[in-house]
């Protein structure tokens, strides 16, 4: 066997692997500029990174987790004695309140930039479908827990629930019908002004989530 | 106008200026995302990604290295991550195709050397296959690889030469072409 042959026949074969045209320098050039004229304007979308949608998702459901459990226990496994310690304890509304407070944030900055995007008329980027996608199954999770009993929480977890789920379905090449649609909802039903004030400033879940 | 004189104007945001490193640096930028991926739309997307990138970062550039590698740098990055984006996108449109019974279709005759060796060249892993692409194909230095991939210029070699058996194992049969 020849082996500098096979090897300069390897060598010669290895240059024709995926051998580049000409460089098409000026269609490049003017991409490049009409994409940084287009970040420029774009509204900014907050895109969690993957890591953190999942530590934030998954803190979330640690701690509903835990809520739910403190509930279930206090009402029927309990002796008197450790329930009524347990209702005692400060903790526990907080608990949930505070995974109410991380959602409802989240939900906010989705539902604003959702509202600036169809203003500016651009098309709904896909990661932002997917956290909306999300966002609505950890407010089915609250709805199913103790925060979706608490009557002040409720309607607004329902509502969101609408609203994401419609956006949710929406398709990458949105109809303007169904985005104006989804936008009367929003303000019919004032939902962005009560994300904003569910926890005001300066209240526990509010602080918690701060010192989080 | 030398390269940190260039650096200076196009931190200051001139046009002119960024024009300028675009038409130094853009051919190889480009014949590298080529080799990579094999494909001129793909190509063209993280050439410009990649220079979409470099304006906006500039600032970070501290000069440790010449402006090329840091380039260079970003383009490895940009391309190595978008194709690996493609491969999970294609892996799963394949499955469906296949699940479909669309896909699988006759073998072809008995390929050639060059079919043989871009297909050994695909299966290489990542990095292997950067390292060779760079070296054997675009004339890359190890320093420069090693700069380039945030490695040893020790490991550049040992990836080339590791790289260069398992293409030499994957054509073993075509060798026997060559007796004479």
């Amino acid at each position: 066997m020849n082996d500098d042959r096979f090897e300069q026949q390897i060598n010669e074969a290895v240059r024709d692997y995926h051998r580049p045209p000409e460089t098409p320098r000026d269609e490049m050039w003017a991409a490049i500029e009409a994409e940084r004229r287009r970040r420029r304007t774009a509204p900014r979308i907050v895109v969690l990174r993957p890591v953190w949608r999942w530590g934030i998702g998954m803190a979330a459901v640690l701690v509903l987790g835990i809520a739910i459990g403190r509930q279930l226990q206090s009402g029927t496994g309990g002796t008197p004695a450790s329930t009524a310690a347990a209702s005692s304890r400060p903790g526990d509304g907080l608990a949930y309140q505070l995974a109410a407070a991380q959602v409802l944030t989240r939900a906010e900055i989705v539902l604003t930039s959702f509202r600036a995007d169809a203003r500016a008329g651009g098309r709904t980027d896909s990661q932002f479908l997917d956290q909306a996608r999300d966002l609505l199954g950890s407010t089915r999770l609250l709805l199913d827990s103790p925060a979706g009993q608490d009557p002040r929480l409720k309607p607004l977890l329902e509502d969101l629930e609408v609203i994401l789920a419609q956006i949710a379905v929406l398709s990458a090449s949105r109809d303007t019908a169904d985005v104006e649609l989804i936008n009367q909802g929003i303000d019919q039903r004032s939902v962005l002004t009560r994300l904003q004030t569910a926890f005001p400033a300066g209240s526990a879940p509010a602080r918690a989530q701060g010192a989080i | 106008m030398d390269e940190s004189e260039l650096i200076s104007r196009v931190r200051a945001g001139e046009p002119a200026a960024e024009r300028t490193l675009y038409d130094a640096h853009v051919d190889r930028v480009y014949r590298l995302a080529f080799r990579l991926a094999g494909d001129d739309e793909l190509a063209r997307d993280f050439t410009q990604e990649t220079f979409i990138r470099a304006f906006e970062r500039i600032g970070t550039f501290r000069g440790e290295s010449r402006l090329s590698t840091w380039l260079h740098a970003i383009a490895t990055t940009v391309s190595l991550n978008g194709l690996r984006k493609v491969k999970r996108f294609r892996t799963r449109e394949t499955a469906l195709e296949a699940a479909d019974g669309v896909a699988g279709g006759v073998r072809s005759a008995e390929p050639d050397l060059k079919t043989r060796l871009r297909d050994a060249i695909d299966a290489l892993p990542d990095k292997y296959r950067t390292v060779v692409v760079m070296h054997d194909m675009e004339g890359y230095t190890h320093e420069e690889i090693a700069a380039a991939l945030d490695m040893e210029v020790g490991t550049s070699k040992a990836q080339l030469s590791r790289a260069r058996a398992k293409l030499r194992e994957s054509l073993a049969d075509f060798a026997g072409e060559w007796v004479s």
